[in-house]
């Protein structure tokens, strides 16, 4: 075969020093776990040229031989379709591999076979890896590796390699291909007639040498493959012109029915290669984490399941339990009627001056108010949140989130990816808008901060603004519907506004299972830890502030310079207080409107709109000056004026609603 | 380390330098992959653990 000469040619070119091996295969088949086995820990990840998709390559050591290992992103064939499959497919073509690794997932082993004929057929050096062989096993499906070797004419290896199970077999065979040892020509697969006579006819005009073979391309440039057919173009010359009116006159002859009939006897093909090498049993165990996987990913059922995890998560367990049992425990019981009783009394015999015991024991001060906030307040809500948090990271619920999400988010110019930032924005904002940097356009990254900024109420905010609106009836639902419609309403126009196009997004989903106690406590204490560890000083430091804004008269100021702003959105003027408070932490201004409620100052429309304007109203300050950083003063600058104008904004109006529909009271 | 975002699997030494712009100082391990920041663990979380793993969780993939 021609395409088999010129591999080999351009193998000897690069001398028989450095072999190399290329994965391909669908998403989520365990690829990258095989490529992190092969490789250890010299790896590279960089964006294919010109493109937005990244490569992993790595160097490893196989009996004594070296090799450069690339992963490729997923391909589902090799007509390829998507940015990830062309790249997958030009990392074949273009770096010559001297072994093709086809790994699929042996639950779905007669649908991936497919692409394994098809990489055969292509007269590529191929070894085949079925993966996930245990679970296939667990599932009750028998395979039959050798009958399937022999079929298929190239080394078929059963692995587990998330188990390291055939790491030694893969090894093995790749040692043996680069010593030439496999040197058995692979099969053929004929088509039926009329196909087989149409794809011979095409190629029997084509002369140019290539990697891929001949009867491969045939086939591609009959299903209009516009790489291939500029590949075939620039090679063959002037005969080019003889093969497209060639490949013209066949699709006119057969219409439509090319790429049907090619499909069905790919089927069949399949078929035959498994008969008696893949036999399932009568009734398919479907494990529950499959079952789970796909009801969270398809929208008609996860959407449902979203919400469901949301209720019983957000609102159940951190809404009522966190911030409702447990701070009414430690902030009522403890700080308010023992603790804080006991230490001002303590500190006003000790302490002479009274304005140093307002440093500590007053209305600000940092045991009576930036202690009792932080402990009282945001420690059980943040503790039940990352609970929470942790359960679902660990039950592998959040890329599927993503994969559910991305259909929505491409219409606010983002893709799946940008749920990372979010999701995290949910534990704290700061820490979101920095990871803001993995998105791939500036574009996604600068929609993304606003909508964080905007919309997306970090853990202890949202947990006492949960327990806040959830005493009075409807309230939770008017502020979550005021987000809800901002953030769909900010992305549209973001979008609109903001130049470029919203770039791909793909991912290989790790398997769905139930969460470890252990592993949720352990990520839950973690957290937990450094959270505090970050909020204690800046605590005790914005009640510092706030005493000397006290002292100085200026914190009087402040309130009343805020008074009319307040009573524009019909709101009383201590409000302006939890909004002072807001500028320091989001936490910090929701627990300041927790406290306005307990003192029996607001009612259930002035809850509402405090609370939507708090959760819009401008990025704390720490989440201000990483915007400031990750996207530079006029960015940052803008967006957060941006912000607070919508923010006052939608809070006036959705005063005067209230107070006209006479809803919420 | 795997990743609890991507499952992706990488050295936990590698990443731990790779940040450096969270807050108050990195305490996570963020993915060379996807960038999630994955909490490191706690020293006192990690004592704990050494005393009750078994030999054969530690072996790594030295065997
Ligand atoms: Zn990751
Ligand atoms: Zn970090």
């Amino acid at each position: 075969m021609a395409s088999c000469c010129a591999n080999q040619t351009e193998v000897s070119n690069r001398g028989d020093t450095l072999k190399r091996v290329v994965l391909v295969g669908n998403p989520n088949v365990g690829k990258s776990v095989l490529f992190n086995a092969l490789t250890g820990a010299y790896v590279t990840v960089s964006n294919y040229p010109g493109t937005s998709v990244e490569v992993s390559r790595g160097n490893a050591t196989i009996q004594g031989r070296s090799w450069q290992v690339i992963d490729t992103p997923g391909m589902y064939s090799i007509h390829t379709i998507t940015e990830e499959e062309r790249v997958a497919r030009e990392i074949i073509l273009h770096e010559t591999p001297d072994v093709v690794l086809h790994v699929l997932d042996a639950r779905n082993l007669e649908r991936m076979l497919a692409m394994t004929i098809q990489l055969i057929e292509a007269g590529l050096p191929v070894i085949l890896v079925v993966n996930i062989m245990d679970e296939a096993e667990r599932m009750g499906l028998k395979i039959d590796l050798n009958l399937l070797q022999e079929r298929l004419g190239i080394p078929v290896i059963g692995a587990a390699t998330a188990r390291k199970r055939g790491l030694d077999q893969i090894r093995s065979a790749l040692a043996s291909y680069a010593s030439g040892k496999e040197g058995a020509a692979p099969m053929q697969f004929p088509y039926a007639s009329p196909l087989e006579r149409n794809v011979q006819e095409v190629v029997g005009l084509m002369k140019g040498e290539y990697i891929l073979s001949r009867r491969a391309l045939a086939i591609l440039l009959l299903q209009r493959d516009e790489e291939i057919v500029s590949l075939v173009r620039e090679r063959e010359g002037e005969g080019y012109a003889a093969i497209a009116a060639k490949v013209a006159s066949i699709s006119f002859e057969r219409r439509e029915s090319f790429h049907l009939d090619l499909s069905l006897e790919r089927n069949s093909m399949v078929r035959n290669l498994v008969k008696g090498a893949f036999v399932a049993p009568d009734t398919r165990v479907v494990t529950w984490s499959e079952h789970l996987s796909r009801w969270a990913v398809n929208p008609l059922t996860g959407v449902p399941l979203l919400l469901l995890v949301l209720y019983f998560g957000l609102y159940r367990f951190v809404g009522d339990f966190g911030a409702g049992t447990l701070v009414d425990l430690l902030e009522n019981r403890l700080f308010m009627e023992r603790f804080n009783p006991w230490i001002t009394g303590w500190v006003k015999e000790i302490v002479p001056w009274e304005i140093i015991q307002e440093l500590f024991v007053g209305e600000y001060g940092i045991i009576t108010l930036g202690i009792r906030y932080a402990v009282g307040i945001i420690l059980p809500i943040v503790a039940t949140f990352f609970i929470f948090f942790s359960f679902l990271e660990d039950t592998g619920y959040f890329p599927r989130l993503a994969l559910l999400v991305d259909r929505v988010f491409k219409r606010f110019g983002m893709t799946g990816r940008a749920v990372i930032p979010m999701v995290l924005g949910f534990g704290c904002d700061t820490m979101a808008t920095m990871v803001t940097r993995t998105l791939e356009t500036v574009r996604e990254r600068v929609i993304a901060t606003i909508l964080l900024s905007l919309a997306i109420p970090c853990s202890a905010q949202l947990g006492v603004i949960i327990a806040l609106l959830s005493k009075a009836p409807g309230a939770l639902a008017v502020w979550g519907g005021c987000l809800m419609l901002l953030f769909v309403v900010v992305g549209l126009l973001a979008t609109r506004v903001l130049p470029g196009d919203a770039p791909m997004f793909y991912m290989e989903l790790p398997p769905m299972r139930l969460p470890q106690v252990s592993n949720v406590l352990t990520k839950t204490y973690t957290r937990m830890q450094w959270y505090f560890l970050e909020i204690l000083p800046l605590f005790v430091l914005a009640s510092v502030l706030l005493w000397l804004g006290k002292v100085t008269g200026f914190f009087e100021k402040a309130v009343d310079a805020m008074t009319p702003l307040m009573a524009s959105l019909g709101l009383p003027r201590e409000t302006a207080v939890a909004f002072i408070f807001g500028f320091f932490r989001r936490d910090y201004g929701a627990a300041g409107l927790y406290d306005l409620q307990t003192k029996g100052l607001m009612d259930a429309r002035q809850l509402t709109v405090a609370a939507v304007t708090l959760t819009l109203f401008i990025p704390c300050v720490a989440q201000f000056l990483i915007m400031k950083k990750e996207r530079g003063w006029k960015v940052a600058g803008a967006i957060g004026l941006f912000v607070s104008c919508l923010a006052f904004g939608s809070g006036y109006l959705l005063n005067q609603v209230l107070l006209i529909t006479g809803l919420l009271t | 380390m795997k990743c609890a975002f991507c499952g992706h699997e990488f050295d936990e030494k590698e990443a731990r330098q790779g940040c450096g712009a969270c807050p108050g100082g990195c305490h996570s391990v963020h993915c060379p992959k996807c960038n999630y920041s994955n909490p490191l663990e706690a020293k006192l979380i990690r004592k704990i653990r050494s005393l009750f793993t078994r030999n054969d969780d530690q072996g790594g993939d030295g065997a």
